[in-house]
């Protein structure tokens, strides 16, 4: 990372040609046009054939005292509880349908090294983008300059973030004049300018057309509203209202979290606090290495397509090779295509994240979420890649569509050492239509980023759960009685697809349909999903699952085509800024989940109940699942 | 007509308190429950207590209706709604229960997808008709349900009906024609409020208890007659309120926690016979624990409970948080290393390791009975012996995993339990927006007082309370409570185009609807009557509840309902938004008749020190001390007790660590203290 000599901007982002981490000072060495973030990346680089290189060990801390066990679950439910009481707040507080509905937030306490010592179960692409997040922004802000009441607002994809909706607010905790720790949380602001409204611009080509970057800045300084920075923010958005009282209830949050943390540090002191946090990050490391110590070492390659970028009509490879090395893991997305034009990009924050939530779904998921827990996980994406996108590339899809997709294939790598444990793949889509327009009664604007459930995967012994919100979230889907109070849609249909989910023994479940009709304004209408013409994948013999679709029919006509038909867009599932006027429809369909195990396999009275429940058409039963299966 | 008779139905024991009152005297006891036969209970319980003729009133908890839920034994139900949202109770609302857990499965609606049909009808957001409802079509679901004998009730939930009753008024009126005799529930009598997945879940569970409930409630009260108990009955809803069985036939989804919710309303009058501002209540038992507040002297109330994740019921019921952790919870080491406790339990079999029906595990009670906390010859008053040395060996099991002695284990143990019930405690709290240090804790059920004084030492509050007859406690709520209507429905308002009038309007029809519902129940004089706003800022989607006059604009004008409500927005979150347009969301009324309540009776004063039955070694924190035993029934008001010390009585034990002490007040309440 070269800043200004004024300090003002970045002038190069450098990273390690291994890990793709930003280097901030010096690299730790330069090789043949190489650039090495610390030595394990170089030796990794030079390992012979076969050669396993360990990860570098957290140096221990210990006092000499062995760990208090008894503290440490204490600590961790209270600092757990503190968490989720921040998120109670901000989901009672905050005003935009994706917080309060969707819970597309998470909230954490970070020490002043920038690990992650605690957070609460929200929203997991950004727990597991949390320690990246933390860390980098802590390497940025000189910490000396903080004072009691500072709030750290940031956004900045490139620099340890996830995408630009995705907000940041930091505010330490000072005892006694000291800083502590900091109470952060991250949540996504629905609209922040940007060339469509609601930030999901199929069709950015950098960073620029997807909305307004936030650096680390302070955004309150000893407790006091820095009104520049208000004043600016809210400038740059179609919906200043809304992302007002959105950001007031995330700064609401982290004074809450700087409160009850204050509350714990006066009952157990500074030393203790500072000790059982350690002890507990080393907890959570010792139990992951024990789940990656139970599964079998080896090289484990998979690949999946993300079927085009909205700007290019072409298919991208994403793939990873997870070497298990007892009890480490190596996840290399080396094989992965190269950075697209259109916004599908992962950040390297995103990246990491979905290598994390990809291992935490095939481990034990008591283990306490913190930075410990991530340590015997190496994750390497190469600078200028789908994985690992460079600055100005677009990336505003990478941290919905690109990271479960990246996460489906560390599953899917996974499954090849423990099948029993494994899942097919899931929809894998948060859907993201989003739209904006003017109000017909105030004449304000207003913005909505609607988010859509589909199949999840067959798994050994269960079938995939129909409608699901794709595992890089946790939202909820909005209610049509709320959607249509605030929006000038009605819609017209929201059921589950018959027959979406993928044949197995232990079949794919279903994915959605909507069919939304606009009212008296026209909208613009914007989208990035994908799945529409390359299905989930299944597992073991399990048939992929069925596809997405998005079709418009104009003013009441029964005539339905696709973006591509209708307004020219290169993509289906990828366009920005497609206005429809009042009595157009568009239908939306989700995919469905990837079967698990051959359908033929499949016990013959789960496809009865099936059909006799209409998830499964007799036809298709009759097809897939052989003759006599639909009784 | 002496006697009140309070009976809460459990699991395990049927709980009985009678309060007579010509002597104003109040006994408790218990009686083993017959599995699947709470009447027989009943009976056998009262027999040789009080005779049929000297009773006035029965009060009833009873867990038909959380047992139908539980075990999944409700009707078959058909579900009609809005053409095009069929599906609505299966796709609910996307998210799941856990992170990061594979083998999750969805829960299921309490409805067969089969069984759910579309009509053709259509309200707009603002409650207008833009699809007339299709009669004919209405009339051909009615006889593809009647083609179904299987079929017990009807649920139907159109969208926008909390805007509009028409269309489901007249789906009700057309299916009472075409299907005479069959329960229907509607979504606008059950709940009407938006979001429609929450409205059709809570609308098909009531249409799917509705068969059991009426049968047992006509059983109940049939053979109580049989039996001779001729007099009133009445059984407690959610709300802590009574109503009439025939009454809550009608309405069975009201019934969900209807046991539990005696513990609520007997700590509300503990608050009040101790002139304690905010409660917050540990109700434990073997195998769960109920938690709920009491705050300015008032019980609180929650429209969003859910019978299982993901399975919301949208009736306002006490604010009751149950977490799967009680007595019975096993200890064990996770594969870290870690000690923790639960959540997984012993349940009643085989039980801890203590009681030597073969448990291996080491639990809470083990860990109590290994410190001897608890006596083995005392335990549900003498009943049953418990085995020192089953739980010494389960205990020291884990002691040699750890490289601790058994009584540090067993220390340990007690401490990571009271550390889930402060998570439970404190997650109620949290929630409510209260501060722990402006409560006290009330401990009842037989573990709650075992935990009572850990619990406030290691959370930071001053003061417990062990209420006199802790095992018995939520039956003793039931003599105390009143008859009571919620009644709640969503229109919504900002304040740039509020309608006083209308607004007015709409609170009168609700506290018409309450007045005419007690009024079935004789009930129509004295009645009291509160109205409430659920407001937020436009675009929140979680309201604060405001309590307002009937005519809900004062003589200050609606300017001071706005900021009522900046006011009340800053109490509970630490800032407001001034300027913000602020939204009405749900209008609500309670409407509520006093009956005749016990005054609670007052214990002799000692001016001595109490004298202690026995002495005994008890482990605590800092190991082994002499600790002096007490027989509750031995102490008189007024007197205190330093720690260590330990009172038994038949269904509970009190702990005192060393450096807290308890003082009995004039009712025989005992008051636990921390601060010396």
């Amino acid at each position: 990372m070269r800043f200004s000599r004024n300090g003002y901007f970045i002038e190069e982002y450098v990273k390690c040609s291994v890990s793709g981490a930003l280097i901030y000072g010096e690299p730790y060495a330069e090789e043949n046009g190489r650039i090495y973030a610390d030595a394990w990346c170089r030796a990794w680089d030079r390992r012979a054939p076969g050669e396993t290189i360990p990860l570098p060990r957290t140096p221990a801390r210990a006092t000499g005292q062995p760990p208090d066990l008894v503290m440490m679950n204490i600590l961790d439910s209270m600092m757990v509880s503190i968490c989720r009481e921040m998120g109670i707040q901000l989901m009672k507080t905050s005003y935009s349908t994706i917080f309060n509905e969707g819970l597309d937030f998470t909230c954490a306490l970070a020490n002043v090294r920038g690990e992650m010592i605690a957070c609460a179960e929200f929203c997991p692409t950004m727990i597991g983008g949390m320690p990246l997040l933390i860390d980098s922004c802590l390497k940025e802000i000189d910490l000396d300059s903080l004072e009691e009441g500072d709030v750290i607002l940031h956004n900045d994809p490139y620099r340890g973030g996830l995408h630009m909706p995705e907000h940041t607010f930091f505010k330490p905790l000072f005892v006694n004049g000291e800083l502590i720790a900091m109470a952060v949380c991250i949540g996504h602001i629905a609209e922040i300018g940007g060339m469509v409204p609601g930030a999901f611009a199929g069709e950015a080509t950098e960073i620029f057309h997807e909305g307004l970057r936030v650096p680390p800045i302070k955004i309150l300084k000893a407790g006091r509203d820095v009104d520049e920075v208000w004043k600016l923010l809210l400038a740059n958005t179609r919906t200043p209202r809304t992302n007002y009282g959105d950001l007031r209830a995330m700064i609401g949050a982290v004074d809450l979290g700087v409160e009850r943390l204050g509350q714990v540090l006066a009952k157990y002191g500074k030393e203790v606090f500072e000790r059982t946090c350690d002890d507990l990050m080393d907890y959570s490391e010792r139990r992951m290495r024990a789940e990656i110590a139970a599964f079998p070492d080896g090289l484990y390659g998979f690949e999946d397509t993300i079927e085009d970028d909205g700007i290019t009509a072409a298919p991208h490879r994403i793939a990873v090779d997870i070497l298990v090395q007892g009890d480490e893991i190596v996840a290399d997305y080396g094989r992965s295509g190269p950075q697209a034009r259109g916004p599908i990009n992962a950040t390297l924050g995103v990246t990491m994240g979905a290598t994390y939530n990809g291992v935490l779904h095939m481990s034990d998921p008591g283990i306490p979420k913190n930075s410990g827990c991530f340590r015997p996980i190496k994750v390497l994406a190469r600078p200028g890649s789908i994985a690992n996108v460079n600055y100005p590339g677009p990336l505003v899809a990478g941290n919905t569509e690109t990271h479960p997709r990246l996460a489906n294939i560390v599953i899917g790598a996974l499954s090849k050492a423990l099948p029993e444990r494994a899942m097919a793949s899931e929809s894998a889509t948060s859907n993201n239509f989003v739209f904006g327009g003017q109000d017909p009664s105030g004449g304000s604007y207003f913005a909505c980023y609607d988010l859509m459930s589909g199949g999840w995967g067959g798994r050994h012994g269960a079938d995939g759960n129909d409608c699901v919100i794709a595992i890089n979230g946790n939202c909820r889907f909005s209610p049509t009685e709320v959607f249509e109070t605030r929006y000038p849609l009605t819609v017209e249909v929201c059921e589950m697809v018959q027959d979406s989910g993928g044949a197995g023994q232990w079949r794919g479940g279903l994915g959605l349909r909507r069919v939304l009709r606009i009212d008296d304004v026209a909208i613009t209408v914007s989208q990035c999903t994908d799945r529409q013409s390359m299905p989930a994948f299944g597992l073991f013999g399990g048939q992929g699952g069925g596809l997405s679709k998005t079709l418009f029919a104009q003013n009441g006509s029964q005539e339905w085509g696709t973006a591509r038909d209708r307004f020219n867009k290169v993509s289906t599932s990828k366009y920005a800024n497609v206005t429809l006027h009042p009595n157009d429809r568009v239908e939306l369909v989700t995919p469905g989940g990837g079967g698990y195990g051959d359908p033929r396999k499949r016990d013959p009275e789960l496809v009865r109940e099936d059909v006799a429940e209409g998830f499964v058409s007799p036809a298709a039963a009759k097809a897939l699942y052989g003759r006599g299966a639909c009784g | 007509m002496r006697y009140t008779v309070g009976v809460d139905v459990g699991g395990t024991f049927t709980d009985f308190v009678l309060h007579d009152r010509t002597g104003n005297q109040v006994s408790a006891w218990k009686q083993l429950t017959v599995p699947g036969d709470p009447v027989t209970g009943i009976l056998t319980g009262i027999d040789g207590r009080a005779s049929h003729e000297e009773i006035a009133n029965f009060r009833i908890g009873t867990t038909v209706a959380t047992n139908a839920v539980l075990e999944r034994s409700g009707a078959v139900v058909a579900y009609i709604t809005t053409r095009g949202f069929r599906d609505v109770p299966f796709i609910q609302r996307g998210n799941r229960r856990f992170h990061y857990d594979m083998n999750w499965v969805k829960p299921k609606p309490l409805v067969k997808r089969r069984h759910c049909f579309e009509l053709t009808e259509r309200l707009n957001y603002k409650g207008e008709i833009t699809t007339p409802l299709d009669e004919a079509e209405l009339r051909e679901i009615a006889a593809r349900i009647k083609a179904d004998p299987s079929i017990g009730a009807v649920a139907i939930c159109l969208l926008f009906s909390y805007l509009n009753p028409a269309h489901e008024i007249r789906a009700r009126d057309v299916l009472a024609e075409e299907l005479p005799g069959l329960p229907v529930s509607t979504s606008y009598e059950v709940v009407p409020k938006w979001k429609e997945y929450e409205r059709a879940s809570t609308t098909i569970a009531d249409a799917y208890l509705k068969p059991i409930v009426a049968s047992q409630m006509r059983e109940m009260k049939r053979r109580l007659e049989e039996g001779g108990q001729t007099a009133p009955k009445a059984v407690i809803k959610s709300n802590g309120g009574e109503t009439l069985p025939e009454a809550a036939a009608d309405f069975p989804i009201h019934l969900l926690v209807s046991g539990p919710s005696g513990g609520v309303i007997a700590s509300r009058f503990l608050a009040e016979t101790t002139k304690t501002r905010n409660l917050v209540t540990l109700d434990m038992g073997g195998t769960s624990t109920d938690v709920a507040t009491v705050v300015d002297g008032k019980e609180r109330f929650t429209t969003s409970f859910e019978i299982e994740w993901g399975v919301p019921i949208q009736i306002p019921m006490l604010d009751i948080r149950t977490i799967g952790a009680g007595g019975g919870s096993i200890a064990w080491i996770d594969k870290g290393g870690m000690l923790r406790v639960g959540p997984q339990s012993a349940g009643a079999a085989p039980g801890p390791a203590c009681y030597g029906r073969g448990g291996a595990n080491a639990t809470v009670t083990d860990a109590h009975v290994v410190l001897g906390r608890i006596s083995p010859a005392n335990f549900l008053g003498g009943k049953m012996r418990l085995d020192v040395e089953a739980a010494r060996a389960a205990t020291k099991r884990l002691a040699d995993r750890l490289g601790m002695s058994i009584d540090e284990t067993a220390v340990a143990i007690l401490r990571i339990a009271t550390i889930n019930m402060i998570g439970a405690l404190r997650s109620v709290l949290v929630e409510g927006g209260f501060d722990h240090r402006d409560f006290v804790l009330a401990a009842f059920g037989g573990a709650g007082p075992t935990m009572a004084a850990d619990v406030i030492a290691e959370m930071g509050i001053s003061t417990a309370i062990i209420p006199h007859n802790p095992g018995q406690f939520s039956a003793y709520g039931f003599l105390h409570t009143n008859a009571r209507v919620d009644r709640q429905r969503t229109l919504m308002m900002t304040s740039r185009d509020f309608d006083a009038a209308r607004a007015a309007a709409l609170m009168q029809v609700l506290i018409g609807e309450g007045v005419d519902e007690l009024a079935t129940q004789n009930y129509s004089s004295d009645l009291e009557i509160a109205c409430r706003l659920d407001m937020r800022y436009q675009g929140q989607n979680y309201e604060l509840e405001l309590e307002v006059p009937p005519e809900i604009v004062g003589p200050e004008g609606a300017e001071g309902l706005w900021q009522a409500f900046h006011d009340a927005h800053r109490a509970r979150f630490g800032f407001d938004n001034p300027g913000e347009t602020i939204e009405i969301v749900t209008f609500s009324t309670v409407v509520s008749a006093r009956t005749v309540h016990p005054v609670s009776p007052r214990l002799k004063t000692g001016d001595l020190a109490p004298v202690p039955r026995s002495r005994r070694e008890v482990g605590f924190a800092r190991g082994r001390v002499d600790t002096p035993i007490f027989w509750r029934d031995d102490l008189l008001a007024s007197q205190r007790i330093d720690g260590p010390a330990i009172v038994e009585e038949a269904a509970s034990v009190t702990i005192i660590p060393p450096g807290q002490n308890l003082t009995v007040d004039p009712f025989g309440h005992l008051v636990l203290n921390t601060d010396g």
